[in-house]
């Protein structure tokens, strides 16, 4: 946990998150990053009880459940406006793959 | 687009390979089966599960991932999930949680899938399946897991023109699907087929999915690989996940075209499960090939954890065993009860069995108001399967109650109608929609008295005397031919009461 | 006296009372933004309707209707929170047009109580921040000295309660978005339990981390409004169906024999002199009151921010998946889709946010999960149980709700581990999912406010309330407000 991570490292969390960054700007959130890592890297040092649960977080409480009941659906025009591309019946996005290939 | 090869192997380890049969190769399959879960209710919230609306007309602000919504779970797909997981043997989780699978796609609106990643539902069980090879012996799939999540939307790619814009339709988003997922324990093509035939038949006798293929209410991925003898080592092809198999048919030949595929590209460069990844291949239906999908780097990461929105779902024992309490008989229980108590070849069992649970329920009815099951089997296996088939009804909708096609078999068994009689009446209780003794009216079937019958035997025998001379001469079958003739002038005349009375006059 | 100089409680007593319509009042406070808030950017928006909503509230009355507890009385919501058919940002380009078709839980409950929402106020983007310098509608301005930034990221709740653009307001609390800006902004805020409040229609931050609670200047009105806001919602799995009692009652029981514990090491290392000073002095107060002062430990709250750091981003690069240009507002000129994606989240993600998720990112991805969610979560475990341990000594836990006064716009916005500080005595209740409180005490030598923290056991806002009310009936530091025109300097 360390172990900082490095250019290419950046690059492809940036990939896998799908953010557009440039080489300036990839660089920059390299450094952040490798700040915050280094930051947050006491928590190797704290000690566990062998037997100890992760928190997850919400209150341990009951099963939250709905009974399998149909609820109107918001229209179609109410759910589309705020797309930026619909045609009035679909979503638009760009195609999928690339032009280039066969 | 072509496999990649990484490391090929040199020439003389390549004439070994190329000794070896394909026949000597075993397959080994594993399936993993998505099944739409019969709720009116989505998976999260309260939009319909209906299949074919209008676009986008079942979405809310739940399903569509709009900022701020929030998931709750559908008692109703639990409930199915645990029944499933019962009728395959599985053991119940007694607490299960949510994860989030992440990863974009146009048709994932969060961004994730809402799944379970270390808690499935449903624990280890097993599925036993009739196999047709020579031993007759049933083998057992062994089942890793069973698991609830939400259905992705559906995406619409203009095939002509791929500079087209996607067309997304989230109808489909949030439908509660369970993965169930089989050890590698399948060994052929029909097996697998098998496997999911028995599947789907139980799924849909215990009113968990309708396991329609054509709705995408059942979609199947294989794993696929071999095990090929080489001299004193076993040799292991990469693994193979095979996508978009959305028939049997289609889960049947990429299977059979994949394993050949792996034994000639084993051949060609010897490369093993060490040496390759897990490589995932889509099914062409067109080509009846598969073909290498195209894979990002980084779509293996979905970086899985507990979703924070839900909370963990504790599911005690009295649910589990109410739910146990209510499930019907399995199909492989009452294949076993049509071959035991009702004495049924177990061929015929699977065929009455395979038609669903309303026509076994029919079958047993009848079976037992005319006491006899083998004639009800006869009539049911083939005059009711046909007629349904040809009009494209179910049981429920076939228009002859079991207690009439019970006074129907009452008529045959007691001789008053013949097989014939009996199938022109039957076909006038289904055009009619008219009782059995209403039917025989209409066709104006009565009992033709001794006398009758005599005047009308010697009558054939005067005009056919050629005829007669056959019999005599030792040509027993040509008595058919007075028969036909018996029924052409009078319909009601029984034939094999035709038969006795012909042999002993021209016998005498 | 002037509406605006009013408490919540009383502007609506007065309503009642037929003193004063919903329409003078909604049109007092519209008037105060219409001048202040250039100078504050505190509101994002402006709620076209609140006039027309006011008119009505008038007319239901003179007709004899019964009205709600809140009725007529103006409230500011934190952009963050979905209100129906009008732009909800989170302070981000990525949803500036975004307009929901559904009311959160709270505006539903809010809206029922015949409160009218006046505005949207400005917020770090996706809450974001500990200044409000996150927003894609720029910097809100501290009103105690412009020259500063008022705390985040509920940033402009804080501000326009403490100019008195609004009586009242709505904030959201992930690490301390609310106390940490009612600290700098001379109010008081509550960031209720994890699970009290419903989350349905507040745009995730951190799903497990995230609650939302009232904004104002005294803790009364903070009762008024958790009367209205609170309780269990079925449409949040994470809503807490315990019973939620009337806030409002019981907070004149005497403090006479409530143990409030103090965590020496709060009160040393890294804290402005002042601060410490003056939480000493409310510390004597509270023993004036009645209540004994007891020495707690809670040895694993130092890791409280690291783990913080690591929980929330992984959660927020998750909830922020969504946000891919497919289905809202903002998107990016692409030629196929892995370039949208990229350049929209890209360009319309400001960088805090980018700087988080990735960090989310590269800590859930595989290999290292293990190392930092999980063990972040198992630290979680430890200091909720460092909490429990002390519970069971002390009914409260008193320290400063953060180590300095505000502090100038621009200070920290280079160096994100200084920001990440100011949330040090913040986050701990947010991890642990206790209820917990800020409130002022006396200003420093410069005239910025100081925040006294106070955290409790999960369900008892009661307690907080009750102890913060009467804190406030003693000392009246609460009762100081910013002078107009708004200082620049300080
Ligand atoms: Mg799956
Ligand atoms: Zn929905």
């Amino acid at each position: 946990m360390s172990e900082t991570p490095e250019q290419p490292t950046v690059n492809q969390v940036a990939r896998l998150a799908r953010i557009h960054l440039d080489d300036q700007q990839l660089t920059s959130s390299g450094e952040k990053l490798e700040q915050i890592l280094e930051f947050v890297s006491q928590l190797e040092q704290v000690e566990l009880p062998k037997d100890v649960e992760p928190f997850f977080g919400a209150i341990e409480s009951v099963n939250a459940i709905r009974e399998d009941n149909l609820q109107t659906s918001v229209p179609r025009e109410k759910i589309l406006d705020n797309a930026p591309e619909s045609d009035g019946e679909f979503y638009l996005v760009p195609p999928v793959f690339r032009n280039t290939d066969s | 687009m072509e496999d990649t090869v990484l490391n090929p192997t040199s020439s003389p380890q390549s004439s070994n390979r190329r000794a070896v049969r394909f026949d000597d190769a075993q397959i080994i399959i594993g399936l993993e089966v998505h099944v739409q879960l019969d709720t009116d209710s989505k998976l999260f919230c309260g939009c319909s599960t209906r299949f074919g609306e209008a676009a986008n007309s079942q979405t809310c602000v739940v399903c569509t991932g709009m900022p701020g919504a929030l998931p709750v779970i559908n008692q109703r797909a639990l409930e199915l999930s645990i029944r499933a997981g019962l009728s395959l043997n599985c053991q119940i989780a007694r607490s299960t949680k949510w994860d989030r699978k992440n990863y974009f796609y146009p048709d994932l609106p969060k961004g994730y899938q809402i799944s379970q990643f270390d808690q499935p539902i449903c624990g280890p069980g097993h599925l036993d399946i009739e196999t047709s090879d020579a031993t007759g012996q049933a083998r057992r799939i062994r089942i890793e897991r069973a698991h609830l999540e939400e259905d992705a939307g559906k995406s619409i790619h203009d095939e002509s023109s791929r500079r087209q814009d996607s067309k997304i339709d989230l109808n489909r988003t949030g439908t509660p699907l369970l993965e169930i997922v089989t050890q590698p324990d399948i060994r052929t093509a029909a097996e697998a087929k098998a496997f999911l035939s028995e599947l789907k038949l139980i799924l849909n006798y215990i009113d968990v999915s309708d396991c329609n293929m054509q709705q995408g209410n059942l979609r199947c991925d294989a794993n696929v690989n071999l095990h090929i003898p080489l001299g004193d080592e076993q040799i292991a092809t990469p693994i193979v996940e095979i996508k978009n198999l959305n028939s049997f048919r289609a889960v049947e030949r990429s299977i059979t075209h994949e394993a050949q595929r792996q034994f000639e590209a084993w051949q060609e460069h010897g490369l093993t499960i060490a040496d390759a990844p897990k490589q995932t291949r889509g099914w062409n239906d067109h080509t009846q090939t598969t073909t290498l999908q195209r894979e990002k780097e980084d779509s293996a990461d979905y970086r899985y954890f507990p979703d924070p929105d839900l909370i963990a779902v504790k599911i005690e024992e009295s649910q589990i065993q109410e739910i146990e309490s209510q499930l019907e008989q399995l199909p492989a229980d009452l294949r076993k009860l049509l071959a035991e108590q009702y004495n049924l070849k177990s061929a015929d069992a699977s065929v009455i069995v395979s038609q669903g649970r309303g026509v076994v329920d029919y079958f047993l009815k009848v079976a037992d108001g005319c006491e006899d099951s083998k004639i009800a089997n006869n009539w049911i296996g083939q005059e009711v399967l046909r007629q349904l088939n040809e009009s494209n009804q179910t049981i429920e909708q076939y228009p002859v109650s079991p207690q009439q096609f019970t006074d129907l078999l009452k008529l045959v068994i007691a001789g008053t109608l013949d097989q014939t009689r009996g199938k022109e009446v039957l076909n006038a209780m289904v055009a009619d929609c008219i009782s059995p003794e209403e039917a025989v009216q209409q066709l104006g079937i009565k009992p033709v008295d001794n006398n009758e019958l005599v005047s009308l035997c010697e009558k054939l025998i005067d005009e056919n005397q050629d005829v007669v001379e056959q019999i005599q001469s030792g040509n027993g079958k040509a008595i058919g031919m007075l028969i036909g003739k018996a029924r052409k002038i009078n319909p009601n005349a029984n034939p094999g009461l035709v038969k006795a009375m012909l042999s002993k006059m021209i016998s005498a | 006296m002037t509406l605006s100089a009013l408490n919540a409680d009383v502007i609506v007593d007065q309503l009642n009372a037929g003193e004063v319509t919903a329409t003078d009042c909604v049109q007092h406070f519209l008037d105060r933004i219409q001048i202040h808030n250039a100078e504050l950017n505190a509101f994002i928006r402006v709620s076209e309707s609140a006039l027309e909503q006011a008119e009505a509230i008038d007319q239901r009355r003179k007709s004899g209707e019964s009205l709600g507890s809140l009725a007529g009385l103006p409230i500011a919501i934190k952009d963050g929170i979905c209100v129906s058919g009008q732009p909800t940002t989170a302070g981000s380009k990525m949803l500036e047009n975004f307009s929901p078709p559904y009311d959160a839980t709270i505006v539903e409950r809010l809206k029922s109580a015949d409160a009218i929402i006046i505005g949207k106020t400005n917020m770090d983007e996706f809450a974001m921040g500990s200044s409000t310098e996150n927003s894609f509608f720029g910097p809100t301005n501290n009103p105690w000295a412009t020259n500063r930034v008022p705390g985040g990221s509920s940033g402009g709740s804080a501000a326009c309660v403490a100019a008195r653009l609004a009586p009242v307001a709505i904030g959201s609390d992930t690490g301390g978005s609310i106390r940490q800006p009612a600290s700098f902004c001379g109010i008081t805020g509550l960031k209720p339990t994890y699970g009290r409040v419903s989350r349905y229609g507040l745009i995730a931050f951190a799903s497990s981390l995230d609650q939302i609670g009232p904004m104002t200047r005294t803790a009364k009105e903070s009762a008024l409004l958790m009367s209205v806001i609170a309780g269990f919602d079925p449409r949040d799995s994470t809503s807490s169906k315990e019973q939620v009692s009337d806030f409002l009652t019981g907070l004149e029981t005497p403090l006479a024999g409530l143990r409030i514990g103090v965590c020496r090491d709060h009160l040393n290392e890294g804290l402005d002199v002042e601060v410490k000073t003056k939480i000493n002095d409310a510390i004597s107060v509270f023993k004036q009151l009645g209540a004994n002062i007891e020495e707690i430990e809670l040895p694993q709250t130092k890791s409280a921010i690291a783990a913080y750091y690591i929980i929330a981003p992984c959660e927020a690069s998750s909830n922020l998946a969504r946000y891919d240009g497919v289905r809202y507002t903002f998107r990016a000129q692409a030629n196929d889709l892995e370039e949208m994606y990229r350049n929209t989240r890209g360009q319309g993600f400001g960088d805090e946010v980018k700087q988080r998720i990735m960090l989310g990112t590269y800590a859930l991805s595989s290999g290292y999960y293990e190392a930092y969610y999980l063990k972040a979560s198992k630290v979680r475990r430890m200091i909720k149980q460092d909490y429990d341990e002390a519970f069971k000594k002390v009914d409260l836990i008193l320290g400063p709700t953060t180590p300095t006064p505000a502090f100038k716009l621009g200070q920290h916005t280079q160096d994100p581990l200084a920001m990440y500080l100011a949330d040090i005595y913040t986050v701990s209740a947010n991890l642990a999912g206790i209820p917990a409180i800020s409130v002022p005490v006396e200003p420093s030598s410069t005239g910025l406010p100081i925040g006294l923290q106070l955290q409790g056991r999960a369900f008892e806002e009661n307690t907080l309330l009750r102890a913060a009310h009467q804190f406030q009936n003693e000392t009246l530091w609460h009762t100081a407000s910013p002078s107009e025109p708004w200082r620049t300097q300080s």
